[in-house]
């Protein structure tokens, strides 16, 4: 049922030869005079940028890749696009791969916006006749207008990359590498671009992603992969990755050691979950729920160091890393006072609504800053069934009225 | 080879990226496209009131000295302005190496084949001035400029060679380009261009200028286009072997460095 992969990254490493040392590779006089002109390819020493990621994005599937600065996402995506190649491992991409790296990188200021847009079109692998084909197309979702003819250096910035983003999405590639893409136009043009990459989501296009805006990563990716000083510190689904992320910054922030963490499990232990359960509409505990029936999520905890900043919060979510839904305490407005001891928490659904099928439930309690005390992905699952496979995530009650066509309603 | 299968996949690109590079050039000037036209016009004007009436300079046989510099000189212009263009044509387009995934020896053959068309559009000049000659009885008009598109095709293939070279080396050596200028005033004066061989007083030193490689290339260029001499087959030998060593070691650099001009550029 998964789709094939487009990208493959296996056991990817990349070092930087650090070229300043001794200054030896700047002079061509040295080289000449020491004969080491091609020892350059054998540099030993530098700097390691990746080490060991591997990743895989199936078709259709997108991935993010955050991190703070300088933890190798560039690095990573010049990988994938075919910029850099890798140290050690391989890297595989199926299909025409289109980086967004620096949009508009490469035009040309004196030529008009419709050559230039030619020319870039060629560069990222269009044939001419495709690219003049598509230039209405292009012409349309930049809303350049009649700019298009003008010299390029006549561009305000926001038309230059709405103009570089359009030639980049017109290619239809089959993998999209995007950097930071979405900092950059104003808002009516930022839905644009989210909407063209839900369409090209939609195509099957693998999107592999960087960015900062956490929001944009959990609403855009379905997995994530976080580095940290090139080394994959979590890979798995975006909403779960995120967290981990944020929990990192705000223990960092807080000066506090993350005490323990593995990919599936991680907090500083200030509080512990004891046991997440799904409960029926009698209150029992059950794995086995008839959708559009009341559930509930107990949550079990104990505290080691009594707290006044806390949020307890749940997430649902499918195998596959699409997100159902997701909830805390804080988003529905409780305030946390103290919290000490031994206790339970509850989430109550008077009417779960969900279509049948497998459910992931990702429980965690944490700061309002993010920072962890215990986050547990994946910590119970339930299934859900129905009497009519539905399919998607959510099964609201529903009623056909024709109005017109002549029907038999459902037997029974 | 290599670099040729990959510059002939995107001949698309590259024949794109000239005609870019030509709008560029001339757009927003006022004479546009005549300015190609223009420069050699100037440059031939001026040549013939200096050696003709400030230095008279001549040659062994009826040529005018203008004339035969300039038939020299267009060639040497179009490869020496090809190789310093080349020495930063990498670093030029570093946001695009960096950025877009792109093939480099994609620029410096766009760099090649942009000094060709500049050199195509200043030839009518230099056998319309031939012509003119020929008109007022200085010289015979050189039939034998039926040949020059093989003695151009040895001087494009030797120059495209050492483009690619410089190309890449430039990437990883900065001073290439300081150190480029001056190897090509040397080769400028090491090669008969404002002068034959016969004109060297010393045998030795004529032997050295025989030897230098650029010699029989732009002999032969010269030869055909305006001395309406058919150079020996052994010149045309020698001319292609240059030709020919030139492209083969200067496409082994670039394919050598290719994979770390996008991490240094």
């Amino acid at each position: 049922m998964s789709a094939p992969s487009a990208v493959r990254l296996a056991g990817v490493s990349k070092r930087y030869p650090l070229l300043t040392r001794r200054g030896r590779l700047h002079s061509l006089k040295g080289a000449l005079l020491r004969g080491d002109l091609w020892r350059l390819q054998q540099e030993r020493d530098g700097f390691q940028a990746l080490s060991g990621v591997d990743l895989e994005v199936r078709q259709g599937e997108t991935a993010a890749v955050i991190g703070p600065n300088g933890s190798g996402k560039s690095t990573l995506l010049k990988l994938v696009a075919g910029i850099l190649r890798p140290t050690q491992g391989r890297v595989e991409v199926n299909g025409r791969v289109t980086a967004l790296i620096e949009l508009g990188a490469g035009f040309h200021p004196e030529i008009s916006g419709r050559d230039n847009a030619i020319v870039n079109g060629m560069m990222l692998g269009l044939s001419r006749a495709e690219i003049m084909r598509r230039l209405p197309e292009i012409v349309e979702f930049s809303g350049i207008g009649d700019f298009i003819d003008q010299p390029v250096k006549t561009y305000s910035s926001g038309m230059y990359v709405r103009l570089g983003f359009s030639v980049a999405v017109a290619a239809q590639p089959d993998v999209l590498v995007v950097d930071e893409i979405l900092a950059v136009g104003d808002e009516v043009f930022a839905h644009r671009c989210l909407d063209r990459i839900a369409r090209l989501q939609r195509q099957g296009t693998a999107i592999l992603l960087e960015s900062h805006d956490l929001g944009l990563v959990e609403q855009l990716a379905h997995h994530a992969l976080y580095l940290r000083q090139g080394r994959p510190v979590l890979v798995g689904p975006a909403g779960a990755v995120v967290s981990r992320y944020r929990s990192d910054v705000a223990s960092e922030e807080a000066g506090v050691q993350v005490v323990s963490g593995n990919a599936r499990r991680w907090g500083n232990g200030a509080v512990s979950l004891d046991g997440v359960e799904i409960l029926d509409a009698a209150g029992r505990p059950v794995r086995l729920l008839s959708s559009g029936e009341a559930a509930a999520i107990r949550i079990a905890y104990t505290v080691r160091v009594s707290q006044e900043d806390f949020v307890f919060g749940v997430a649902i979510h499918r195998g596959g890393g699409s997100h159902v839904f997701g909830t805390n305490t804080e988003l529905d407005g409780w305030r946390p006072e103290r919290l000490a001891g031994v206790g339970e928490m509850v989430l109550e659904f008077p009417c779960l609504e969900l279509a049948p099928g497998r459910y992931v439930v990702d429980a965690a309690v944490h700061s309002r800053a993010g920072l962890a005390y215990d986050y547990a992905c994946e910590v119970t699952s339930f299934t859900v069934s129905a009497p009519v496979g539905w399919p998607g995530c959510y099964a609201p009650r529903h009623q056909w009225r024709p109005r017109g066509p002549a029907m038999l309603p459902p037997a029974g | 080879m290599g670099v040729l299968a990959s510059l002939y996949r995107q001949r698309g690109l590259v024949a794109v990226l000239v005609a870019r590079d030509l709008k560029a050039r001339y757009r927003g000037t006022f004479l546009g496209y005549l300015w190609s036209l223009l420069n050699p016009l100037l440059l031939l004007a001026v040549y013939t009131a200096v050696f003709t009436f400030v230095i008279p300079a001549r040659v062994p046989g009826a040529v005018p000295y203008p004339l035969f510099l300039f038939a020299g000189l267009l060639p040497w212009l179009f490869g020496s302005g090809t190789l310093l263009d080349a020495a930063v044509v990498l670093s030029d387009n570093g946001p695009l190496l960096k950025k877009v995934v792109c093939a480099p020896e994609v620029f410096p053959a766009v760099t090649v084949l942009s000094h060709l068309v500049h050199h195509l559009l200043a030839l009518p000049v230099l056998l319309a001035a031939t012509a003119a000659a020929a008109g007022f009885g200085l010289v015979r008009f050189p039939w034998t400029v039926a040949l020059l598109p093989f003695a151009l095709l040895l001087w494009v293939v030797a120059t495209a060679g050492v483009a690619l070279a410089v190309a890449a080396l430039a990437v990883h050596f900065r001073d290439l380009k300081d150190l480029l200028h001056n190897l090509l005033n040397l080769f400028f004066f090491a090669t008969p261009i404002i002068y034959t061989l016969d004109m060297i007083p010393v045998r030795a030193l004529r032997r050295v200028i025989l030897a230098n490689p650029v010699t029989p290339l732009i002999q032969v260029y010269r030869d055909v286009v305006l001395l309406g001499r058919v150079p020996s087959v052994l010149m045309w030998a020698w001319a292609a072997t240059v030709a020919l060593v030139c492209w083969v070691v200067g496409a082994w650099i670039f394919s050598r460095l290719r994979e770390t001009i996008a991490e240094t550029v």
